[in-house]
């Protein structure tokens, strides 16, 4: 982040700090009995980007139709020379139901600057809805020295683990973050959530008689992914479900199945879908998904006990960051098998 | 193909119900109304949200001739305007060739003896791996035939491992012999935890809210008994008349055909008490003492306590409606009720004197279901005197539409002087969760492939159920005279007003 980063376009009207409350009060009375404000849960977002504002004010606005919410967009500038805090209000509103009224949700922005990032619980947090849960998305990489103060009100902690240069380093903070909130707050990890629609796909796939007689006879998996860490969060499931265990010899790393057999794996990076193929191979049989580029749905084959099937079409998952962050507010739900994946590959992560 | 033996591992935590196993649907009366409006457009929605194994058939049994391509474009059609969802050409593709036609009288056992046939090949090419669901969506005068062949074909008994289930529509019956009768042509059939007697009102979100709301919010369940509630109203009303259904609704009326199943089945999820567990013999043994603590109503506690109304002409949504005398196909002397109120007592220790009111109507004002706790109101003293009369608490759950549930409470008007209003406090489901909630269908029919029967009506609730208002029925088969009447577009005749009125109360204006 640079100290001259431009300023975010004004996402609503601008307000000072101590007047939020009764601007917010102002602007609900003027859009008077025709609108109804609604609020679920608290959703902060944190960004450095300043260029990303108009983008989350817009999935803010997308968010708020599916879940109503009292949006906070808290813009950092922790570079600027000179502190600095200012805020903005504004309102989602959409027509609800049949169309007869509209539900808003409200969004406050936040730009702090210098040494007043330093204050971000103060400033922000005082101004959460009461006795609502706080989802925080924290865009970006979390940093060391981690304020207790901060995490210590988050509720569920959203991040995007396919962004990260350095995934070893950032998941050793978020367990940091994890272990400072004494193993309160629930890790949302967008790029675990991604992967629904595939895991779906992949247990409809095992669903079938002859795929599920042979899920203790894989030999190999291949997974092509548009990230590797998309791609090993899908292998450590696989791994922590079918309690593969990680031989990480030297040279050579392999899975080994309860029952003695070895599992090679192999991930490929490329563009599509999060998931876009995911094949597995045993001495008898080849069971796959595939994900067209622009298709909702995955695309199943059998090829096993003279079968051989393609007809099996399933629901891929979803493809937006807004539709993929719907899903997670609407999952709840602690995600442990999120926690066993990552063990499971645990040694793979660099 | 080989039963697999174990579960599979990729299924854990995907959700938090059981994923129903492979299986055919078979829906007896699949060229009706329900087939296409709510039961296919149900599973397509299932299939296309991941909720069911890919495949899931379904087969339609009914006499018209047609062949399986005809069948699934009328479905299709019907899909595209009834479903949830948008239909995806990409996925209905694939779905539509998981739908086949099977044409048969329901009378004929050989027609019977195909279908098995048919099943057994649909096993082999699709997976079902010998599971049958079969849904009794004909009418209830062909429920006999389809049991018995069904039982005599051998469908209602599959291989080892597989199941055999059947969903019966209402109505259970006419009173409580023919639903005795007709519980026993099923249990010839199947055993009682592979029947399912589909109530679509308790696949409703907001029914299902019920029993959150009591026993998942602390604060409700201390008050929710005599001491604190005063009444209890539970109120159907739609405008719509008999639209085509004059046939069946001469014989039922309004008692039979809203009050014996969906509308006890709300009083019994508001009076319980909290079951032992949430499985559905749990659930349902505490629905079924409700039923019996209901004091019966017959003799001359018939007029004091019911009273039966029928739409006369009037305004409805600014239209000119006719009297329910002169719809097509009604008798020009019919004495079939179409709207009914009823004091009802629930005779148990929690509700001891606190009367559930329960109302019923076609052609009222508007369309809502709902069911409203009363509290008692705050003893006159501080504010509750001086001729300022409060409004009691009232915590109201709507069914449908506009699914939530609000709180009226009193508070001080802002001014110098004390002037206190009733204001509410409202939780809208459409505004708080925008995704759409699913079809009471969906729900239902899932559970049903699960082999989950908690949201289903048991053989001993539907009998009980009958028992109290065959008493009704029984002194109004003695006298017709009480016959109110009503003019259309209006909330039911002063009669009912009166009913309510013996006990200090008046009906909620919906």
């Amino acid at each position: 982040m640079s100290a001259t980063a431009e300023a975010p376009i004004e996402p609503g009207l601008p307000v000072e700090i101590g007047r939020i409350d009764k601007e917010l009060g102002k602007l609900w009375e003027e859009i008077g009995d025709t609108k109804t404000r609604a609020s679920l849960i608290n959703l902060a977002i944190y960004t450095e980007n300043a260029k990303s504002v108009e983008e989350n004010t817009n999935l803010i606005s997308e968010i708020a139709t599916q879940h109503a919410c009292r949006a906070l967009l808290i813009f950092a500038n922790p570079d600027a020379q000179e502190p600095g805090a200012k805020a903005w209000i504004n309102a989602h509103c959409h027509l609800a139901g049949k169309g007869e009224h509209q539900i808003c949700s409200e969004q406050i922005t936040f730009q702090l600057d210098g040494d007043m990032v330093g204050a971000l619980p103060n400033i922000v947090f005082s101004h959460l809805d009461s006795d609502l849960p706080l989802y925080f998305w924290w865009q970006g990489n979390f940093r060391e020295p981690l304020d207790e103060k901060l995490w210590g009100w988050v509720d569920r902690l959203i991040y995007d683990s396919a962004e990260w240069e350095a995934p070893a380093e950032q998941f050793g903070l978020v367990q940091k973050i994890r272990t400072l909130t004494e193993i309160r707050t629930i890790l949302c990890d967008l790029n675990w959530t991604r992967l629904l629609g595939t895991r779906f796909a992949l247990a409809q796939l095992f669903d079938h008689s002859c795929a599920l007689a042979r899920i203790k006879a894989i030999k190999r998996v291949s997974i092509s992914a548009t990230t590797h860490t998309t791609g090993l969060l899908l292998l450590g499931w696989l791994a922590a479900q079918l309690e593969w265990k990680l031989q990480p010899a030297p040279g050579r790393k392999f899975f080994l199945a309860p029952g003695g057999g070895e599992i090679d794996f192999r991930l490929e990076v490329t563009d599509g879908p999060a998931i876009s193929r995911c094949t597995f191979e045993s001495a008898d049989a080849i069971l796959e998904i595939v994900r067209e580029p622009k298709s909702d749905y995955a695309h199943a084959r059998i090829d096993c006990e003279g079968i051989s099937d393609t007809l099996m079409l399933l629901p891929g998952g979803e493809s937006s960051t807004s539709e993929v962050l719907v899903m997670e507010l609407a999952r709840g739900g602690k995600h442990p098998l999120y926690r066993k994946a990552l063990e499971a590959i645990n040694p793979l992560i660099v | 193909m080989p039963e697999p033996k174990e579960v599979n591992p990729l299924r854990e935590g995907l959700s938090s119900r059981t994923m129903p196993q492979p299986c055919a649907v078979i829906i007896f009366g699949a060229t009706g109304d329900l087939t296409h409006r709510k039961l296919v457009p149900a599973i397509y929605n299932l299939a296309a949200d991941g909720a069911l194994p890919p495949a899931v058939t379904v087969v339609g049994f009914a006499r018209r001739d047609k062949s399986d391509d005809v069948f699934r474009k009328e479905l299709e059609d019907a899909a595209r305007k009834f479903s949830r969802q948008k239909i995806s050409d990409e996925l209905w593709a694939g779905f539509s060739s998981s739908i086949f036609y099977h044409r048969s009288e329901f009378h004929s056992l050989e027609g019977y003896e195909s279908l098995a046939k048919r099943l057994d090949e649909l096993d082999a090419q699709r997976g079902t791996r010998g599971n049958r669901l079969f849904y009794l969506s004909a009418g209830p005068d062909q429920f006999p035939a389809i049991l018995e062949n069904l039982r005599k074909s051998g469908l209602n008994r599959t291989r080892e491992g597989a199941w055999a289930r059947v969903i019966v529509e209402k109505p259970f019956g006419s009173d409580l012999p023919s639903a005795q009768a007709l519980n026993e042509l099923v249990k010839a059939a199947f055993r009682e935890a592979d029947t399912f007697r589909i109530d679509h009102y308790l696949g409703k979100e907001t029914a299902q809210n019920m029993m959150v709301l009591r026993f998942a919010n602390a604060i409700f369940e201390q008050l929710w008994n005599a001491r604190y509630i005063d009444h209890v109203q539970i109120t159907a009303s739609e405008p719509l008349g008999v639209e085509g259904r004059a046939g069946y609704y001469e014989k039922a009326g309004a008692l039979r055909d809203m009050v014996q199943n969906h509308l006890l089945q709300l009083l019994c999820l508001t009076a319980m008490e909290p079951p032992a567990g949430l499985d559905a013999d749990a659930i349902r043994d505490e629905k079924v003492k409700v039923l019996k603590s209901l004091r019966p109503i017959n003799g001359d506690d018939v007029r004091k306590n019911v009273v039966r109304a029928q739409y006369g002409a009037g305004t409805i949504n600014g239209k000119r409606v006719v009297a329910y005398r002169d719809e097509q196909n009604v008798s020009i002397e019919s004495v079939t009720e179409t709207y009914i109120a009823l004091r009802v007592n629930v005779d148990n220790w929690r509700w001891a004197g606190v009367p559930f009111f329960v109302r019923v109507g076609k052609r009222l004002p508007k369309a809502g279901t709902e069911i409203a706790i009363h509290f008692k109101k705050a003893p006159p003293v501080l504010f509750n005197v001086d001729g300022q009369t409060i409004d009691e608490n009232a915590l109201v759950i709507r069914i449908q539409p506009d699914e939530g549930v609000s709180l009226r409470m009193s508070a001080k008007l802002p001014g110098s002087s004390l002037r206190i209003e009733p204001v509410k406090m409202d939780f809208h489901y459409g505004t708080s969760f925008g995704k759409a909630t699913p079809e009471a269908y969906e729900r239902l029919l899932l559970d049903a492939m699960s082999g989950d029967a908690t949201l289903f009506a048991r053989r001993d609730e539907v009998e009980e159920a009958w028992k109290f208002v065959d008493a009704i029925r029984a002194e109004w088969d003695e006298h017709s005279d009480d016959l109110a009447l009503y003019s259309a577009g209006t909330w039911g005749p002063i009669e009912a007003d009166q009913l309510i009125k013996r006990d200090g109360a008046t009906w909620r204006r919906l």
